[in-house]
């Protein structure tokens, strides 16, 4: 902060003669003399108390008109990050997107459906599903006992179609899906099941 | 002209060949020669010969032996035969679709009459009528009286249902033979509810999350 000589307060407060002052003195002195006669001048235009009327007076803003107001007016943001906490948030955002946004399953196409194999065999060490879907080649749509109960699952995304299918179990016996409420003969002397894949955007 | 001709020759050999080694190591290679001379018929014939491979397939995947999978592949091309005539004396016009051929031969195998079949290509003269006469089949199938079930089907489509929709006429009438009505009433409260029969059930995101697309990658065991 600058000091201001103390013989300029001396003479703009009267104690000393203007003149008495050295030259570059007598000048600052007399733009601050300046300054202040500037600052006391009378501004043009209404007074100060009708002024503070006219903004009493004026009616207030309704909510919708401040809320309006409020949300055409430029607001400062600031946000105050520590940068080990964004980059802990960065790795998070990618695991996430690895992990749980790949395991959204697979994209159906138009003429796309999910069948849905269950079948009951405990103590069976492999299930498979094989028929017109697959070309009865095993080993393409393994059953999975997932909670080892016996209980078999495969959830399968197969064109639309009806498909005549049995499961093998262990690799060499041939089961129909009791669940299926449709059979058909297979003309080698047993059943097929028979499943209906409807699609699944319609 | 000439073109066509050349493109004619050459996809038979090829689709010949296609078919000889889909079926060489899938079934025994002393019914290789029949099942290939079968399915060369249907296709000089304008048949389907996608069922009768896969009937094949089938035999050799449950290990049965040669001359059982030619006698079923025989079978299968009779049921074809017997779909495309009966289709011809319905009033189609041929060259049958093949499509409609496959369905009305499935249909034969699942005990649907051949006059219901008839009906229904005289009363939906228009194809495709396949997801028609695969409703009725479904229907026959669990018992449900032939014509009563062609009537149904066909009321659905004069009301405006196509394709998917007819099967869930035919699902629509299960469901009330589950709730335990008799077929000839589950009949006629569908007919009440057309066109707006029930849809099925979309499946669960979990469902949609968990399936997998078989791999066909892997060589058969």
């Amino acid at each position: 902060m600058t000091m201001i000589d103390p013989r300029i307060h001396q003479a703009l407060d009267g104690e000393l003669p203007t003149d008495a002052l050295p030259a570059e003195l007598r000048r600052a002195a007399q733009r601050v003399r300046a300054a202040a006669d500037l600052l006391a001048a009378p501004v043009p235009g209404p007074s100060l108390e009708s002024r503070i009327m006219a903004e009493i007076r004026r009616p207030a803003p309704s909510r919708l008109s401040r809320v309006a107001g409020w949300l055409a007016t430029p607001h400062a943001v600031t946000f105050r990050v520590r940068p080990v906490w964004s980059l802990a948030f960065a790795a998070v955002a990618a695991v996430f997107t690895l992990f749980f946004a790949r395991d959204a399953g697979p994209q159906l196409g138009e003429h796309e459906g999910i069948a849905q194999f269950v079948g009951r065999f405990p103590n069976a060490r492999s299930v498979h599903v094989v028929g017109t879907f697959n070309d009865w080649r095993r080993g393409t749509i393994a059953l999975e006992d997932v909670r080892h109960d016996g209980v078999w699952t495969a959830t399968v995304v197969l064109p639309t179609g009806t498909y005549e299918y049995m499961f093998v179990v262990d690799g060499e016996r041939w089961v129909p899906d009791h669940l299926a409420d449709r059979l058909v003969a297979d003309d080698f002397g047993r059943e097929n099941s028979v499943v209906i894949v409807r699609p699944v955007h319609r | 002209m000439r073109l066509a001709v050349a493109l004619t020759l050459l996809a038979v050999p090829l689709a010949a060949q296609s078919v000889q080694s889909r079926l060489e190591g899938r079934i025994p290679s002393d019914a290789v020669p029949a099942v290939d001379s079968l399915v060369q018929v249907a296709v000089h014939e304008g048949l389907p010969s996608e069922p009768l491979v896969q009937k094949a397939l089938e035999g050799g995947a449950k290990q049965v032996p040669g001359p059982r999978i030619v006698a079923a592949v025989r079978v299968s091309l009779g049921q074809l035969r017997d779909a495309r005539d009966l289709l011809v004396r319905a009033g189609d016009q041929p060259p049958t679709r093949p499509g409609e051929v496959t369905t009305v031969a499935w249909a034969l195998r699942r005990k649907l009459p051949p006059s219901t079949i008839e009906r229904v290509v005289a009363e939906l003269p228009h194809p495709p009528r396949a997801a028609a006469i695969h409703a009725i089949a479904d229907l026959v199938s669990h018992d449900f009286d032939p014509d009563s079930s062609a009537g149904l089907i066909i009321d659905a489509v004069h009301n405006g249902l196509q394709r998917d929709r007819l099967l869930d006429v035919s699902t629509a009438a299960l469901h009330e033979v589950q709730r335990g009505r008799t077929r000839d009433e589950a009949i006629a409260v569908v007919r009440q509810q057309l066109p707006n029969v029930p849809g099925p059930p979309k499946p669960e995101r979990g469902t949609v999350t968990r399936a997998r697309r078989p791999d066909s990658t892997k060589t058969p065991r």
